[in-house]
């Protein structure tokens, strides 16, 4: 008969330290939250313990998460003994990634920076191109004001948004600014997009990063 | 389908690197000014990125108007 922890209410790291306990003392759990963080913190903590994970949702954004444990209680302890402090700290990576929403990058310039438009050239298409290499990549990327003319044909930086765009990235460009630049036939990266989309975009953003 | 190989050129400093940018725009070579990478260390952040078939190319278009440092394959 599965033990049940009633981790309802209890902030980070509450939860994922309650289950840690209880799990290391029991074969089966039964873990109640009623967050997306405690879900993911507890969903790590099986993976490191090697442990069966099951997530039920319940009435009232209730989850109802089963823990089976399938190595031997020396096993756990081994590999989970160093584990409570990391345990913590994802708390703040889970606040900052998916648990919250999509990671979103404002292009609204085409230009890095103020002071030196040469040198904010430089760094845009720097920038732009290092987005490639960030993990998590960003899910939506958001062009306005002059930061349209990064998704025209001949940016120098296209060949990144494409790239951006194949691997996924939803690219909104700013159809007021693109009638404003009158670029209208010149964009080749991205979809034009609206002020609607555009700060339902933002508000939703799990991280809005702003070069 | 084989997989592009790049070199990067390196430069003293980041106004090099922009000379060097026109001068390769003026004469139609395509290139990409990139962050110099992680594993290369130097002391101007970008550098420039071309197809490693079009090393001599730019080396030539390059020589006698800007200097640069190193070319390193990516």
């Amino acid at each position: 008969m599965a033990v049940t922890i009633d981790a309802r209410g209890l902030a980070c790291p509450e939860p994922v330290i309650m289950a840690k306990n209880a799990i290391e003392k029991n074969k089966e759990i039964i873990v109640l939250v009623d967050n997306d963080m405690a879900v993911e913190n507890i969903r790590r903590l099986a993976l490191k313990m090697a442990c069966g994970f099951s997530v039920t949702e319940k009435e009232g954004g209730i989850r109802n998460i089963a823990l089976v444990r399938t190595g031997s209680i020396d096993e756990v302890r081994g590999g989970g003994g160093a584990s409570a402090r990391e345990d913590e700290l994802s708390c703040a990576v889970a606040a900052g990634t998916k648990a919250t929403g999509p990671l979103v990058v404002v292009l609204a310039d085409n230009h890095m920076g103020r002071g030196d438009d040469v040198l904010g050239d430089i760094l845009i298409r720097g920038f732009v191109h290092t987005l490639l290499q960030l993990q998590p990549r960003p899910d939506k990327i958001i062009c306005y004001n002059s930061g349209v003319k990064l998704a025209v044909k001949d940016s120098a930086v296209l060949d990144d948004l494409q790239e951006l765009a194949k691997e996924g990235a939803d690219i909104l460009v700013c159809g007021t600014c693109v009638n404003y630049f009158e670029l209208g036939d010149q964009i080749a990266a991205g979809h034009i997009s609206n002020m609607y989309d555009i700060a339902e975009t933002m508000a939703g953003a799990g991280r809005l990063l702003r070069p | 389908m084989e997989e592009q190989r790049y070199v990067v050129f390196l430069f003293p400093s980041v106004s090099y690197a922009l000379k060097a940018e026109k001068i390769l725009k003026a004469a139609g070579i395509v290139h990409k000014l990139i962050p110099v990478p992680r594993h290369i260390s130097s002391d101007c952040g970008v550098c420039l990125r071309i197809t490693e078939a079009k090393e001599q190319d730019v080396a030539g278009a390059l020589r006698g108007k800007v200097a640069w440092d190193k070319v390193v394959l990516l």
